[in-house]
């Protein structure tokens, strides 16, 4: 598969100055972040509903509308995921209808962050890079690590000294350069920004970040066309850095433009954890400025303090009429039960945080009940069972006897 | 000379401090403002500051100090 790029240039989120496509990630002017901008008027010639449907069911069905010049390197069967429709849940909080985008299927590493490093690891590639790395506790290393194996790169993933073993094994299996840097969680941050400045390396959330986060609108665009080509009335999305929430609707906004789905109407919900809560706490207070929080939360996977896409993401909860919630500890784990116990779906921490923060949107009005509601599910949660450990009903241990497994029965009846 | 480029944060009893000028004369550095947004409770500013290494150092801790939360422009990298 050959393909021609769409892509036109990058631009600057905030004074608007174009660059060309380079690993560049912020305006020399301002400091502004920089975005991919497309082609679309070329795009709409060559992109049709029909043409979409007959690609294989990856994220790469959209390509167009994806960073890349050549055929990708990585991908082949990340995307696509489950649109699921959640009744018992939807029949419990008694709302019209609840689909569960579950990326906790996602291949090859079982999160979202297997979008986005398909991009990142197909552009890295093509500038000529031959490493990869990235600064992370938990999925992006993951998805890093396995993505860059199978694409033949080098490999070099960052973390705090800290981080239990544990946490690491889902990456060492992919035998990366894990490097654990002995200093907090700042100092690992400053130290990755200088090594990305240094060397020639593609660090997918620095030098690579703008190609990297355009690899999230495939989560939107299939829940789109899964919905059959319209986007949904609510939707609930989990904010670490910000990105993902305006990359979905980014993506919906695309495929308006380009004529394949009616006219957005979706409201945008951001869910953060309690002990994370910098672009929640915005919104509430209908602040233009993100205040920077340390965080201390169970919910790792969106534990980022300075969210750099903090202030976009707020403002499209604002312009679409949605709006933040946040969930304490508890609330996230007795979320991800409720998800289990009712749909069957076993999600990370991130996933009790949009179950939850969905919850109480539903209950104070804020989603009406009689419209469509998409709740996404971001990663499995296997990976972080820790976190529900302690929370769970112990196996009832009995006699190996038929007598004594019917004197149980009888109990639990 | 080096140059970091940093978003500063200033809670709201420091909006009407010249804290940023204050940091300049003491360490010897040159700031160059490059955004800056102030609401009625919280300020925040995106620069660079060019200087000897050792005094951005110590700049960037006197603000610490005073209070303002000095963060990298790209937003935390760890995830």
């Amino acid at each position: 598969m050959t393909m021609k790029t769409y892509v036109k240039s990058l631009r600057c989120v905030e004074c608007g100055r174009e660059y060309k496509i380079d690993p560049i990630y912020v305006c020399e002017f301002c400091f502004g972040p920089l975005e991919v901008t497309y082609d679309y008027e070329r795009i709409k010639l060559d992109m049709t509903r029909q043409k979409v449907e007959s690609r294989p069911h990856n994220m790469w069905r959209y390509r167009e509308l994806l960073p890349i010049d050549g055929d990708p390197v990585t991908g082949f069967d990340t995307g696509y995921t489950p649109l699921m429709n959640a009744r018992n849940l939807a029949r419990a909080w008694g709302v019209k209808e609840i689909y569960l985008k579950d990326d906790s299927v996602n291949h090859p590493t079982l999160s979202f962050k297997d979008r986005v490093v398909a991009v990142a690891v197909t552009k890295a590639k093509e500038f000529g890079f031959d490493t990869v790395a990235c600064a992370s506790t938990g999925n992006l290393a993951n998805s890093v690590a396995a993505q860059s194996a199978r694409a033949g790169m080098k490999r070099f993933i960052f973390t705090p000294a800290d981080l239990e073993l544990s946490k690491t094994i889902n990456s060492l299996v992919y035998h990366p350069n894990l490097v654990t840097v002995d200093g907090n969680y700042d100092e690992v941050n400053r130290l990755c920004s200088e090594v990305a400045n240094k060397y020639h390396w593609a660090f997918v959330n620095i030098n690579i970040r703008p190609f990297y986060g355009e690899g999230s609108k495939s989560l939107g665009f299939e829940i789109a066309e899964q919905l059959g080509w319209k986007t949904p009335h609510n939707i609930v999305v989990p904010n670490a850095s910000g990105s993902l929430m305006t990359k979905i609707w980014k993506s919906f906004k695309e495929l308006e433009k380009l004529g394949l789905v009616p006219t957005v109407k979706t409201k945008v919900f951001a869910a953060q954890a309690t002990g994370c809560n910098p672009i929640t706490t915005a919104i509430k207070d209908d602040s233009d400025v993100i205040k920077p929080v340390k965080p201390r939360t169970i919910a790792k996977s969106l534990a980022i303090g300075n969210p750099a896409d903090g202030y976009y993401a707020a403002k499209v909860t604002k312009d679409t009429g949605g709006y933040g919630e946040d969930s304490t500890d508890q609330e996230i784990v007795d979320a991800m039960k409720l998800l289990a116990e009712t749909e069957g779906v076993f999600a990370e921490t991130a996933g009790g945080v949009t179950v939850s923060a969905a919850k109480k949107l539903v209950q104070s009005g804020r989603i009406s009940k009689d419209e469509t509601l998409v709740i996404c599910i971001t990663g499995n949660g296997l990976k972080t069972t820790e976190a529900v450990v302690d929370h769970l009903q112990r196996p009832t241990p009995i006699r190996p006897n038929m007598e004594a497994f019917e004197e149980l029965l009888k109990k639990l009846q | 000379m080096a140059t970091k480029r940093v978003k500063l944060t200033f809670p709201q009893d420091l909006i009407k401090e010249p804290v940023v000028f204050n940091m300049a004369k003491k360490f010897d550095i040159m700031p160059n403002i490059r955004r800056a947004k102030v609401t009625e409770s919280v300020g925040e500013v995106v620069l660079e500051l060019e200087g000897a290494d050792k005094n951005l150092e110590s700049g960037i801790a006197y603000l610490k100090e005073r209070g303002v939360k000095v963060e990298a422009v790209e937003g935390d990298i760890v995830s």
